[in-house]
């Protein structure tokens, strides 16, 4: 009973998680100490330059989740023009519906308290497969995405192998 | 050390609509997702429903509301002044809920017995009779199972039946060899119909038309639902909803005053104020929603709770501000924290003469490769050779900070905590460090007026 709003739902996230992995998506906390810090491993999708890669993701919850939406950060290189360099996850599902610093957003696609990791990370999972080059974390990613296709997904998928350490 | 005292739910405490999926009553799962609030996504407490027709927990949608105003499930802008009880709902969940770990077990167990089909086929001999009576504990077969399953089900739906009839019976035809006036109900012989339809019947149904029925109708039905259903008026209530209050409208004097009036903490920064101010709202209103208010004991627990993970007890990501009021507070144990801190002061020190030297000798470098270099690399030079002592020392800045302040007025204030010399030495740290920052930028200075 005595525990924070933040720790009692992320403990029933992780359990739905547990009991009901969606496809190709690992998520939990780092440790049962600290509920607001987690990492997630997401599997590239299929038919795209992602496909057979393992991305490992630092998930860090405010305090007031579910009220303010966490933050996402790859750890390693991901090369996408979603992504910055940082590794920092740019995704309208992760923005609260205050602020809107690039004024492309609908609304009904920023977060909410009704959002959760599973839809998080499965909304991350569909940016690997389709960039929105409206909001280019990562310009040069954005701008081979946009005129180059071939370079981009050559790139991308040189940074799979690497990353597999092939 | 605040947070231990903390009794945990561990994970396997926790029960979610997804523990279904692996029972043969998967179909379960989405039934009891129904019953939980998208917001928390637990089983509804005191359930809500906005004028946009969702339903949420009270303190869920009352939070959601405070902090944006609009539904989180479809945006519409909502009003905490519109959220209606849903009674209905908070009786399916209490009925839920009461029921779940017994049909939880059930599905699990009956899983169990199927994923062991014919193990032992020699028990097929038994009659259905014996394997009815034992079905309650372990079954064989599957389709010994469906077979035992359906006899329980009739023998139960025939236990049903025969308890409905037998009631209605009671109430509509005693076996007591009368029959009733088709008119006035009132019960007789049968010979004496005509002549009392004649003579004596009064026209319309008479309520005591029948004093050997059992009053059942009126006790034992409503009993089987009053238990958990029927949601009693509430009880008088003497919590009085708090208003939303337009911060900006108050002085900082005036919120204190109001925070007081509630009996709840005074202290801290304006921002915390009102934090602290519209949680509290948010458990009060919440509470009045309830069916069943609790105690403002408990909900200055509630708050409690807030205030140590949420609010201004919180830890924090850098733990600047739980040190801060650790190393504040006046039990504090300077000698402790001094000898349970030393090796990594020490590590500190070491860390910032390590930097200085090898910033004196980068500068050295500098200045003799000084030339033939843009300002631009020079710069990234001066701030390349320590990236991973750096981050230390800033941590250790950010650290050191805040309390560091603390510390001094605390020293000065008691004048009881010697920290023997510990806090003093990563003072001297901290200002290494700040030398050596003068250092990085003096070394900028004279590596410009080389290029230069």
């Amino acid at each position: 009973m005595a525990q924070s709003t933040a720790h009692r739902r992320l403990l029933q996230e992780y359990k739905m998680l547990t009991n009901n992995p969606p496809d190709g998506i690992t998520a939990g906390p780092v440790s049962e100490d600290d509920m607001l810090h987690w990492e997630a491993l997401i599997q590239g999708p299929e038919g795209t330059p992602f496909e057979g890669g393992v991305f490992a993701a630092e998930l860090k919850f405010p305090k007031d989740y579910p009220l303010a939406p966490p933050k996402m950060t790859f750890l390693g290189e991901v090369f996408h023009p979603n992504v910055y360099q940082s590794g920092l996850v740019c995704i309208s599902i992760l923005h609260p519906p205050g602020d809107d610093p690039n004024h492309y957003e609908h609304a009904s696609e920023r977060w909410s308290p009704i959002q959760s990791v599973e839809k998080i990370l499965i909304s991350v999972m569909s940016m690997l497969a389709e960039p929105n080059d409206e909001s280019p974390a990562n310009v040069e990613a954005a701008k081979m995405w946009r005129e180059n296709r071939p370079e981009y997904e050559r790139k991308v998928r040189e940074s799979v192998r690497h990353m597999l350490g092939l | 050390m605040n947070n231990n005292s903390i009794s945990l739910e561990t994970f396997e405490d926790v029960a979610d609509s997804t523990d279904w999926l692996s029972t043969p009553l998967s179909g379960l799962a989405a039934v009891e997702a129904a019953l939980r609030c998208q917001v928390c996504k637990d089983f509804y407490k005191t359930p809500m429903l906005t004028s946009c027709n969702h339903t949420f927990c009270s303190i869920c949608i009352r939070r959601a509301l405070s902090n944006d105003g609009k539904c989180p499930l479809c945006r519409a802008s909502e009003q905490e002044m519109k959220l209606r009880s849903n009674w209905s709902m908070e009786e399916v969940v209490v009925a839920f809920t009461k029921t779940r770990s017994d049909v939880l077990l059930f599905a699990k167990t009956s899983q169990d017995t199927i994923a062991e089909p014919g193990k032992r086929k020699l028990g097929d001999t038994e009659d259905d009779d014996s394997a009815s009576q034992r079905s309650g504990k372990r079954l064989r077969s599957s389709t010994r199972l469906s077979k035992s399953r359906s006899i329980e089900m009739t023998s139960e739906m025939a236990r049903l039946e025969a308890d409905v009839p037998h009631q209605d019976s009671t109430d509509f035809e005693p076996d007591d060899g009368l029959v009733a006036c088709p008119i006035c109900l009132q019960r007789m012989k049968p010979l004496q119909v005509d002549r009392h339809l004649d003579t004596s019947c009064p026209g319309e149904p008479q309520p005591e038309r029948t004093p050997s029925k059992p009053s059942s109708r009126s006790t034992s039905i409503p009993n089987a639902f009053s238990s958990s259903s029927s949601p009693k008026k509430p009880p008088a209530r003497t919590f009085e909803r708090l208003p939303a209050v337009n911060y900006s409208m108050l002085k900082e004097p005036q919120l204190r005053k109001k925070l007081q009036e509630q009996g709840i903490s005074a202290a801290g920064s304006r921002q915390m104020l009102e934090k602290r101010h519209k949680e509290w709202t948010t458990i009060w209103n919440a509470n009045c929603d309830s069916q069943y208010p609790r105690r403002k004991g408990e909900l200055l627990h509630d708050l409690d709770v807030w205030e140590r993970t949420v609010g201004s007890r919180a830890p924090t990501n850098s733990r600047t501000i739980s040190l801060g009021a650790q190393i504040k507070d006046k039990d504090f144990d300077g000698a402790a924290w001094a000898a349970k801190h030393d090796s990594s002061f020490k590590d500190l020190i070491a860390n910032a003469r390590r930097n200085k030297v090898l910033m004196g000798r980068k500068s050295s470098e500098d200045e003799k490769k000084g030339v033939d270099r843009t300002h631009g690399s020079s710069k990234d030079k001066g701030d390349e050779p320590t990236p991973q002592p750096d981050s230390e020392m800033i941590a250790s800045l950010d650290h050191s900070e805040e309390p560091q302040e603390q510390v001094d007025s605390v020293t000065q204030a008691t004048g009881i905590i010697d920290l023997t010399g510990e806090i003093a030495s990563s003072n001297a740290s901290a200002g290494e460090l700040s030398d050596r920052e003068d250092g990085a930028v003096d070394l900028d200075a004279s590596s410009r007026t080389t290029t230069i």
